[in-house]
């Protein structure tokens, strides 16, 4: 049986907009499991990014429980938060959000910054990150000087250069072509490959097809819960 | 964290140069602020000087009495009432005391006018004292030597003059040798006195030295109160030659003992209080316009961090979701805050110390009284500039930092 990282149980998340409450989730219950490939797929509004929100320690549920590496994270505090982010999770968002007046390798070195590690060690793990995303020539480019393309790899380097159990990305290929948005699944499908976790979230049945596992939102529910027995691999 | 620092100084650097015209705007009440603080310190550190100065003019091993208060601080309608000291006391005193190590009779004639060369030179102070004196810090000299007891005694014709009095008559000649003449009579100008003048004391430079009794041959002496001069030595105790000099005044000057003294001990203590009471009001006037400029420049800096934490939303938000922790978060503001101020306060530092410099070396031609200033800030200054400024950009950032760092993640991440 593999190791379980995230399990939730009957999550719910309340926003209030002047006096109406938005039920963003409802009483959601997911387990994943080390090495798994899911994606969460649903339309516009259905709930994704406040989930992958949670998902990543950078929100908390109004009800529910959440167990990440079997801590409890209703317990953790805003630095023991910061360190899981920091550790056990890489984010990738659709708009890249790297920091524009930082160069590639700068902005791959931030996470490890943030876990205090030396300058010479920093810099080794970065450049492998790079190099992993075949992006070693462009490490003194800052974003503005690099396609779109080349942006989402840098930050999907970011994201892993911790070796974190779990990568979170929201619409990675939502900003870029169709051509470019593939490069980028091959990608993910490398990792996925070499063992690590990814939780992929789109609105894109194309996209999430890529997935081994498909987890379908609608109206802050999960409608379906499937393996993708036609998965689509390059 | 150590690198965190030195990132945030860089990030810093790189906001400031992006903004310039603003950053100058924002630290503009700091600079001001700084400014002041400098200007004080470089006028009080001028001011110090000037009253060590006269210190070493005065001599801080001595008393003069005077029936004059040369502080001006004793009642001046009983001081004038007074009898003059005449130099049948000041001859008593000298015989009676026993613990000072010389007492010296001095008379001063104000408004003398010099002939030389055929021509006449006014304003100068002649001086009746006797050769002990050079043991004063009139004694002092650049050139030639003191008169001695023998032309004392003998009413010599022989005359020490002051610098103010050389460098206005003998224009850099060699006066040693030289005749002048001080109403009527020829006197052989045998030493100078080094210049000891400053802003308080500037008279001093006009005196003229002559031997006591030569003095009583040109005007008459007993019109004129006398000053004693007073050394206590330096092994002396300067409280117990002012106890016995008191006594003994009082005794040869028949006061009887309900009365108060009818004669003015000066000394450098005195000066120290007069000092002390300007230095107090350029403080006051100091620290009222210092801190009306920091409120001012705390206001600026506050106001520019909060814009600078609302430009950044989106970049901390990206790093609280990289596991940035708040400490990084408010450190990285505390910092820029704190450099925007060093900065200013690096400015205020050129711009005070090119002002020092001018000040110092051209107002005093045109304005003498402020012959006082320093032409280099002293170096106190730096640091406490320094210290100063980083401490109100730690004051003026910490709200704004702690705004940034309590920013909830996911928002930021959505602000654009
Ligand atoms: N901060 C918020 N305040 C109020 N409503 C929100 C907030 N964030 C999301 N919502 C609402 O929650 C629902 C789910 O949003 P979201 O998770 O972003 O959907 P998705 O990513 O699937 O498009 C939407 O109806 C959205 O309007
Ligand atoms: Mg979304």
């Amino acid at each position: 049986m593999s190791k379980p990282i995230i399990d939730i149980k009957n999550i719910s998340k309340i926003y209030q907009m002047g006096s109406q409450l938005v039920h963003a989730l409802r009483d959601i219950t997911v387990t994943i499991n080390e090495n798994e490939y899911v994606a969460l797929m649903g339309p516009s509004g259905s709930g994704k990014s406040t989930l992958m929100n949670i998902l990543g320690c950078l929100d908390t549920p109004s009800s529910g429980t959440y167990f990440f590496n079997n801590t409890n994270v209703r317990e953790l505090n805003d630095n023991e938060l910061a360190e899981i982010r920091n550790r056990e999770i890489g984010f990738v968002f659709q708009t890249f959000n790297l920091l524009p007046r930082a160069t590639a390798l700068k902005n791959i070195e931030l996470p490890l910054v943030y876990s205090g590690i030396k300058k010479y060690e920093r810099i080794e793990k970065a450049e492998e990150a790079l190099r992993s995303v075949g992006l070693e020539d462009r490490m003194e480019h800052k974003p503005n000087e690099l396609s779109g393309g080349q942006r989402q790899r840098v930050a999907i380097a970011r994201a892993l250069v911790t070796s974190p159990s779990i990568i979170l990305a929201d619409e990675p290929t939502g900003n870029l072509d169709s051509k470019t948005g593939n490069d980028i699944m091959r990608l993910f499908q490398t990792l996925w490959e070499s063992g690590n976790t990814i939780i992929l979230v789109t609105h894109e049945e194309e996209i999430a097809l890529h997935a081994k596992r498909i987890i379908r939102l609608r109206d802050g529910l999960i409608e379906s819960d499937e393996i993708n027995n036609n998965q689509v691999k390059f | 964290m150590l690198y965190e620092i030195k990132e945030s100084i860089l990030l810093s650097f790189e906001a400031l140069r992006t903004n310039k015209l603003r950053a100058f705007l924002a630290s503009l009440g700091v600079v001001i602020g700084i400014s002041i603080v400098i200007m004080m310190g470089w006028l009080l550190g001028g001011l110090d000087k000037a009253m060590q100065d006269t210190f070493s003019i005065i001599g801080t091993d001595m008393l003069y009495i005077d029936k004059w208060d040369w502080t001006g601080n004793d009642n001046w309608r009983s001081v004038r009432n007074r009898k003059n000291i005449t130099q049948k006391q000041a001859e008593q005193l000298r015989k009676l005391h026993g613990s000072a190590e010389y007492v010296i009779p001095n008379i001063n004639q104000w408004g003398t006018n010099i002939e030389y060369d055929g021509e006449v030179y006014q304003g100068m102070t002649a001086v009746g004292t006797t050769a002990e004196n050079a043991f004063t810090p009139v004694g002092n000299l650049l050139l030639g030597r003191y008169f001695n007891e023998f032309e004392e005694e003998f009413g010599s014709n022989v005359i020490v003059i002051g610098h103010l009095v050389y460098a206005t008559i003998f224009k850099g000649e060699n006066p040693l040798g030289k005749t002048i003449k001080l109403n009527g009579r020829p006197l052989r100008v045998i030493g100078v006195v080094k210049k000891r003048g400053t802003m308080f004391f500037d008279f001093i430079d006009r005196q003229m030295f002559i031997p006591l009794k030569k003095y009583s041959a040109i005007w008459d002496v007993d019109k004129k109160s006398m000053s004693i001069g007073i050394k206590a030595g330096v092994d002396n105790n300067l409280d117990e030659v002012r106890t016995e000099t008191i006594g003994l005044m009082r005794i040869i000057r028949n006061l009887k003992p309900n009365e108060p003294n009818d004669f003015s001990i000066n000394e450098t203590k005195a000066f120290e209080k007069s000092i002390e009471t300007l230095r107090l009001n350029v403080y006051m006037i100091g620290i009222v316009m210092t801190s009306l400029a920091f409120i001012v420049g705390i206001i600026g800096i506050m106001n520019i961090m909060f814009v600078t934490v609302t430009e950044r939303t989106k970049e901390i938000g990206i790093r609280k979701s990289l596991g940035a922790k708040k400490r990084s978060i408010w450190l990285q503001f505390l910092i820029e805050s704190s450099f925007l101020c060093l900065m200013g306060a690096i400015l205020s530092l050129v711009m005070c110390s090119a002002i020092a410099y001018f000040a110092a070396t051209y107002l005093p031609d045109y304005f003498p009284e402020v012959s006082f200033l320093l032409p280099v800030l002293p170096t106190e200054l730096f640091i406490i500039s320094t210290v100063v400024s980083i401490f109100v950009g730690l004051l003026a950032g910490l709200i704004p930092a702690i705004r940034a760092a309590r920013l909830n993640p996911v928002e930021a991440l959505r602000f654009d």
